[in-house]
C-alpha cells in the first residue's frame, strides 16, 4: 500500500480532517444513513407508502389484525389499516415535533446561553438562575399539566416540550461561551471597537457551532423518544393521524398475539432514534468536542 | 569505546489523515558514557520524536521505517515489549517538560513517586516494603535540593511552586539511577532566575552521578552550560553536528549560523544600541498602584497589590522594556495605561487625556492597541484573516468600499502577501499569526502598541524577523511601543529605555547601556546573572551576583 507523503501540515483543511474522521467512523457512518432514510421515509411518505389514504380514518373490518403477508408487510391493526403505511407517515409526525421543538429551544437556548456566558454580573445570574429553575421541573410533569390544562394535541406537546428543552441548550453554549469569552481574541475585538452584538454573533457564536449541532443531533433521537412517550399516555397526535407512540398504545391490548401492531412502530421508534444517536456520537467525534 | 546510545539512520513517519508524513530522515546520534549531548532545533524539527523513539513511547500512528537504537550495544527496536519497559527508569529516563501540568492534582507529590518507584520495583522484579521505598524517595529528594522532603513527600501538588515541582520532576526521573537522562527542553515554562537554578542542577547531578545527557532544547544559551556535543536538526533531518564551541563560533551550514545570529547578545560588540528619544512625554503614570480585593459571601475577602506606586513617563517614539518576572505586576501597568482596568490610586495620562474611571473613550481606542504573546490564541479561529482585519476598521468608520485596499495595505505592511486575506489562522505559522495580530493592532493607526511578550511563543529565527519588522513598522508609521518581556537579552537590543519590576514597584529605570552596564539594584543584577548566553566573554561580564542575593530574588526560593 503507497500513502501519499503529506503535503504541507497546514494544507490540510478542518473540512478535509473533518471529513476523514467521519467517514472512517463506521458507527457515524451507518447513523447517517439511518437518519437519511427517515427522513427521506418523512418525505415522500405519500409514494412510498402502499396505501396512503390509510392514514386517515378509513377501516376495512375484513382485514382487521392481519398478520404481516405480501398485501401487508407489516400487518394491519384493529380496524384493518397498514401498519407500514402508517409508520411511514408516523415519521413525519416524529420529524415535525422535532423540527419545532429545536426549531424554537436551540435558538433560544443558544441565544440565553451566549448572553450569559459573554456578559458577566447580573445578565450572567439571572440566565443561569433561570435556568437551573426551569431545569428542575420534570418534563412528564409539565406535558401532563400543560395536557390537561390545554387540549392534548401535537401543538401544545410541542409547546410543553419546548418550555423545558431550550435549558440544556442554554447550559451547554453557557459553558462554551464563557471560556471563549475569556481568549484574547475576544479582548482584541473589544479593543478593535467591536460591538457587543458582532462579538456575540460573529466572534463567540462560530465557536460553538460545533458543539450545537453534535448536541441538536442527539437531541433530536430524544424528542422522538419523549414525543412517543408523550403520545403513548395520549397527550400527543390526535387520532386518526398516525403517530408511532399512540401505535404502540394502540396495539398493546392486542399482545402478545398481534406482536407486529406493537412491534412495527416500537422498532420505528428504535431505528430512527438510534440513527440520530449514532449521527450525533460521530458528528461529535468529528468535531472533536464535548456536548 | 562504544557509545551508550547510538541512534543509526532512524527512520520515523507518522500515519495522519491517509497522508504519510516522514518526521525523522536518516537520523544518526551517538551519545558517549558520561557524555552530554545537546540536540537542538526549531518548532517541529523532530526533536521530541526522537526523545520518543529511544524511550519508545511514539504514538499509535508512528512507524519506525528503518534504523536502530543501540543501547549498550543492544538494540532497542528489537527487543520484547516487556524487556523495553524493563528499561524504562532505569537505562534511560526522562525529565518532564511541563511542570504545571505533569501532576494529577488530587494525589500527593509522595504517591506521584513511590507510584513510579513501586512500578519499576515490580518490572525489576524486586519487593520492596513501603517504608523502604519512602526513605529512598527521601534521599532523592535531598539529592535534587529539596531541603525539607517530608513536607514536600506529603504536599498535593499545588502546594509546590513551579521550580520545586521542576525539581520533584527531576527526581522523579533518578529514582532509580538510569544511566542516561533524557531532559525535554526543562524549565522553559519557569522565570530565568529559577530556570537558571534547575540547570545548574541537572548539570551538578549528571556530572556527579556520572549519567549521560540528551537535552532537547530550543534554547542555545542554555545549550552552552549544558552539553559538550551538539546536533542541529532541521526538518527532521540531523544538518550540523559537532563539539559546542566549534559548533558555535564556526558552523558549518548556513542553517546553524542563522540559528547562532538569530540569538540577541547581551554584551559584547554585537549589542545593538537603540538611540535614546527625545520628544514628549505621551504616557505618564503618578503614583499608580492596583489592589485585585476578592470579595466572598462568607468571610473576609482577601486583597493582593499587584502594583505599588509606579511612577512611569514613555516619551513619544521610544520602545519601553518593562521587564520582570512572572507576577510582577507588568501585566498589569499595560492593562491600566490600556484603559481595560482602573488604577486604585494616582492617575494616569495619556496623550495629554487623564484618564478617570474605568470606562474607555472611542477616541482613547485608536490610542493604544496591542499584541498578545500567544498568536494561537489572540486570533478567532473561525475567522479568516481578512474578517479579522476588518473589525477594527468597521468601527473606525471607514467606508466599506475603501477596505480590500486598507487591508492589502496592513498585510503589505507587516509583510504577508495579499492572498492571505481568505486564509484560517490554522493554515498560518505561528510567525505569520503573529504578523496578522501585528496588522489588526495597526488597522485603527494608534499611536501606542502594547507589546506583551510577542516573541516568547516564537522561534528564534521567527522572533528576529517580527522584532525587526516591529522596528521598521515603528520608524515608518512614528509608533511608540511599551514592550513587556522577561527576555533581558532581547530587550537589550530591541528598547531605548527599560525599567525592571519587582512584586509589583518599579526598582530600575534607564538606558539599556547604564542599567546593563552598572544595574542599581540587586534583583536587576541577578535577572540578567540568569539570562543564558552564547560565549565565555558575554558570561564574565554580566554582574557578580552573590548566592545569598540569588536566593533572596528567586520567586520560590526552597522552603
Amino acid at each position: 500500500m503507497t500513502v501519499p507523503a503529506m503535503p504541507q501540515p497546514e494544507a490540510l483543511s478542518t473540512r478535509y480532517m473533518a471529513w476523514y474522521r467521519f467517514t472512517r467512523n463506521p458507527a457515524a457512518v451507518i447513523g447517517a444513513f439511518m437518519v437519511a432514510t427517515v427522513i427521506l421515509a418523512a418525505i415522500f411518505a405519500p409514494l412510498i407508502a402502499p396505501y396512503p389514504d390509510h392514514v386517515g380514518a378509513v377501516v376495512d373490518f375484513r382485514n382487521r389484525h392481519a398478520a404481516p403477508d405480501l398485501a401487508h408487510l407489516l400487518g394491519t391493526d384493529k380496524v384493518g389499516r397498514d401498519i407500514l403505511s402508517r409508520v411511514v407517515f408516523g415519521f413525519r409526525v416524529s420529524l415535525l415535533l422535532v423540527i419545532g421543538v429545536l426549531g424554537v429551544a436551540v435558538p433560544v437556548g443558544a441565544a440565553l446561553g451566549l448572553a450569559a456566558g459573554y456578559f458577566s454580573g447580573l445578565t450572567e445570574r439571572i440566565i443561569t438562575g433561570f435556568t437551573n429553575v426551569m431545569l428542575a421541573i420534570p418534563p412528564l410533569v409539565m406535558a401532563l399539566a400543560i395536557g390537561n390544562v390545554l387540549e392534548p394535541n401535537l401543538v401544545n406537546a410541542m409547546l410543553a416540550i419546548t418550555l423545558l428543552w431550550w435549558t440544556w441548550h442554554a447550559r451547554l453554549v453557557y459553558r462554551v461561551s464563557k471560556s471563549i469569552a475569556a481568549e484574547d481574541f475576544i479582548e482584541a475585538a473589544r479593543l478593535a471597537g467591536a460591538s457587543h452584538w458582532h462579538i456575540l454573533t460573529r466572534e463567540i457564536l462560530p465557536n460553538c457551532i460545533s458543539v450545537i449541532s453534535v448536541k441538536t443531533t442527539l437531541d433530536a433521537a430524544f424528542v422522538i423518544l419523549f414525543g412517543a412517550t408523550l403520545s403513548f399516555l395520549g397527550l400527543g397526535v390526535k387520532p386518526p393521524t398516525p403517530d408511532l407512540g399512540s401505535m404502540v398504545a394502540d396495539g398493546r391490548q392486542f399482545l402478545p398475539e398481534m406482536w407486529w401492531e406493537v412491534l412495527a412502530p416500537g422498532f420505528a421508534i428504535f431505528y430512527a432514534t438510534l440513527g440520530f444517536n449514532l449521527l450525533g456520537d460521530g458528528l461529535r467525534d468529528m468535531f472533536d468536542v464535548e456536548a | 569505546m562504544d557509545p551508550l546510545l547510538d541512534i543509526r539512520d532512524l527512520d520515523v513517519a507518522f500515519r495522519t489523515y491517509g497522508y504519510r508524513a516522514h518526521v525523522l530522515k536518516n537520523v544518526s546520534l551517538s551519545i558517549p558514557e558520561g557524555g552530554r549531548v545537546a540536540l537542538i532545533g526549531e518548532t517541529g524539527s523532530g526533536k521530541s520524536v526522537t526523545a520518543k523513539s529511544i524511550l519508545g513511547t511514539l504514538p499509535g500512528n508512528a512507524h519506525v521505517e528503518g534504523g536502530s537504537i543501540l543501547f549498550e550495544g543492544r538494540d532497542v527496536l528489537q527487543l520484547a515489549e516487556a524487556e523495553r519497559d524493563r528499561m524504562k527508569g532505569t537505562s534511560f529516563s526522562v525529565i518532564m517538560q511541563d511542570p504545571l501540568s505533569s501532576f494529577n492534582p488530587v494525589f500527593r507529590i509522595g504517591r506521584h513517586l513511590d507510584d513510579v518507584m513501586r512500578f519499576a520495583d515490580m518490572r525489576l522484579g524486586e519487593r520492596s516494603g513501603a517504608a523502604e521505598r519512602q526513605k529512598r524517595i527521601y534521599e532523592v529528594l535531598r539529592k535534587v535540593q529539596l531541603s525539607d522532603p517530608e513536607r514536600v513527600f506529603s504536599a498535593y501538588p499545588a502546594q509546590l511552586s513551579g521550580g520545586m515541582r521542576q525539581r520533584v520532576l527531576i527526581a522523579l526521573a533518578l529514582l532509580h539511577q538510569p544511566k542516561l537522562l533524557i531532559a525535554d527542553e526543562p524549565g522553559t515554562a519557569l522565570d530565568v532566575t529559577t530556570q537558571d537554578e534547575i540547570m545548574k542542577l541537572i548539570n551538578r547531578l549528571v556530572s556527579e552521578n556520572g549519567l549521560s545527557l540528551l537535552m532537547i532544547t530550543h534554547n542555545l544559551g542554555v545549550v552552552r552550560q549544558m552539553a559538550d556535543d551538539i546536533y542541529v536538526m532541521r526538518h527532521g533531518e540531523i544538518v550540523e553536528h559537532g563539539p559546542l564551541r566549534q559548533l558555535f563560533t564556526s558552523p558549518r551550514e548556513a542553517y546553524t549560523r542563522e540559528l547562532v545570529d538569530a540569538i540577541p547578545p547581551l554584551y559584547g560588540p554585537k549589542v545593538v544600541d537603540q538611540p535614546p528619544v527625545e520628544g514628549e512625554t505621551i504616557i505618564a503614570l503618578e503614583g499608580v498602584s492596583k489592589v485585585f480585593s476578592e470579595r466572598r459571601l462568607i468571610g473576609r475577602g482577601s486583597e493582593h497589590t499587584a502594583v505599588k506606586d509606579v511612577d512611569l513617563a514613555i516619551r513619544k517614539g521610544e520602545i519601553f522594556g518593562l521587564a520582570g518576572e512572572s507576577g510582577s505586576g507588568k501585566t498589569t501597568v499595560a492593562r491600566m495605561i490600556m484603559g481595560l482596568i482602573a488604577p486604585s490610586a494616582g492617575s494616569i495620562t495619556v496623550d495629554g487625556v487623564t484618564m478617570a474611571g474605568t470606562g474607555r473613550s472611542d477616541a482613547f481606542r485608536h490610542l493604544t492597541q496591542i499584541v498578545y504573546q500567544n498568536p494561537g490564541t489572540s486570533l478567532n479561529p473561525k475567522r479568516t484573516v481578512g474578517q479579522t482585519l476588518s473589525v477594527p476598521l468597521r468601527f473606525a468608520g471607514l467606508e466599506r468600499a475603501r477596505f480590500d485596499a486598507r487591508i492589502a495595505e496592513l498585510l503589505r505592511h507587516v509583510d504577508l502577501p495579499a492572498h492571505y486575506v481568505s486564509k484560517y489562522p490554522h493554515e498560518l505559522s505561528g510567525g505569520q499569526k503573529q504578523r496578522v495580530a501585528i496588522a489588526r493592532a495597526l488597522a485603527a493607526n494608534p499611536k501606542i502598541i502594547v507589546l506583551d511578550e510577542p516573541t516568547s511563543a516564537l522561534d528564534v529565527s521567527v522572533q528576529k524577523n517580527v522584532i525587526a519588522l516591529l522596528q521598521r513598522l515603528r520608524d515608518e508609521l512614528g509608533l511608540t511601543y511599551l514592550f513587556i518581556s522577561h527576555d533581558l537579552s532581547l530587550m537589550r537590543n530591541f528598547c531605548s529605555r527599560i525599567a525592571v519590576m519587582l512584586r509589583g514597584e518599579l526598582v530600575e529605570e534607564g538606558e539599556p547601556k547604564t542599567v546593563f552596564a552598572d544595574p542599581a539594584h540587586p534583583y536587576t543584577r541577578a535577572l540578567i546573572a540568569a539570562v543564558p548566553v552564547m560565549g565565555d566573554e558575554e558570561e564574565q561580564m554580566k554582574p557578580f551576583v552573590s548566592a545569598e542575593e540569588r536566593q533572596r530574588f528567586l520567586v520560590d526560593a526552597v522552603a
